[in-house]
């Protein structure tokens, strides 16, 4: 537990503004990142991220600054688009939270993979984008925490509230689950 | 060379991108490159991918973040705590209660003796003794929504 970690649990409890306009400037770029490829829907992803931050607030008092806040800023995020995926009936999503439908993926329609290509601003990236959203979501989850937020595997398995083994299985059937979705010649 | 070393290469590549890989097994795998091109190629195309996911692009909606502070804000308000002012009027409100309750016998044996100095009816004792403790309770509900209705919105 750091000294960071604990004047940022004190601020939370405080519920200090100016802490909180700083925690969503400083995050805003992972913590959107991290809900537009989990959701594929930018619309959905903002009101998400939105809904995260009220959470952040109702809930500092509950941050124990055992872990890292990002890790905690994820969680809270996951919880919401399971929630959201629950009550919108978005099975992709809805896997998230259930192990044993890992069998039963069912890949996003057009448009959430039209909608994110809509954000892509460098074509070169544009393969791997799009093959993220063709292969599961508790794939693509655990390599975005992993490759793209460059969280530990301790720190990602803190967020899912799995186990280290089942992390690490993801990460690997998910490379490989990605390599098989790309496109010929890419990457 | 044996299907069984590629098989392990191709653990060990990926293994060096999820967790990283111990000495020993790098140095096999660096042998094992040096002379396998198509585990080789393998390395690179999986490196590439990742880097790839570490470059992706996104761009964060315009003003997301200061919407986002604006509606924490809007929030915080409505469900601001309670001011210093009126966590302490609850304290007196709840002492107020407390001594009440207990001095309740002796305000009735008080209420008792001057209705029957004065020849009161006892139905106007009661109905004093329900308003000697019902009247201060509605003043003091009736300033709370006064407070309420004239004071500024509450900011952070």
């Amino acid at each position: 537990m750091t000294d960071d970690q604990q004047t940022l649990a004190a601020g939370l409890r405080r519920r200090d503004p100016n802490l909180l306009d700083h925690l969503i400037e400083q995050h805003q770029q992972r913590l959107y990142r991290y809900l537009l490829f989990l959701t594929g829907d930018p619309a959905l992803a903002e009101d998400l991220f939105q809904e995260t931050w009220i959470r952040v607030l109702e809930r500092g008092h509950q941050y124990n600054a055992k872990s890292k806040f990002e890790s905690w800023l994820f969680a809270i995020a996951r919880h919401l688009v399971i929630d959201v995926s629950r009550r919108k009936k978005m099975s992709s999503l809805d896997e998230l939270n259930d192990p044993q439908s890992e069998q039963h993926y069912e890949p996003p329609d057009d448009r959430a993979i039209s909608a994110l290509q809509l954000l892509v601003t460098r074509e070169s990236e544009q393969a791997v984008q799009l093959s993220l959203l063709k292969i599961p979501a508790y794939y693509r989850e655990v390599l975005l925490l992993r490759f793209h937020e460059e969280l530990g595997l301790e720190e990602i398995a803190t967020v899912l509230a799995t186990p280290l083994s089942t992390v690490k299985s993801r990460l690997y059937r998910g490379l490989e689950a990605l390599k098989s979705a790309l496109p010929e010649g890419a990457a | 060379m044996s299907e069984n070393l590629h098989q392990r290469a191709r653990q060990l590549i990926a293994q060096s991108l999820v967790e990283g890989l111990g000495r020993d097994d790098q140095s096999w795998l660096d042998a094992h490159l040096r002379e396998c091109s198509d585990c080789s190629r393998e390395t690179v195309r999986s490196q590439e991918l990742v880097r790839s996911f570490r470059s992706l692009p996104v761009t964060v909606p315009r003003d997301l973040a200061t919407r986002t502070q604006l509606r924490v804000r809007l929030r915080a308000e409505e469900t601001a705590q309670p001011s210093p002012g009126s966590t302490f009027l609850w304290v007196i409100t709840a002492a107020s209660w407390a001594l009440g309750i207990l001095s309740a016998p002796f305000v009735w044996r008080i209420f008792a003796w001057v209705g029957a100095e004065l020849s009161v009816p006892k139905l106007v004792l009661e109905v004093g003794f329900v308003l000697w403790w019902t009247v201060p309770a509605l003043i003091a509900v009736a300033v709370v929504l006064y407070q309420r209705a004239t004071s500024p919105a509450r900011t952070w």
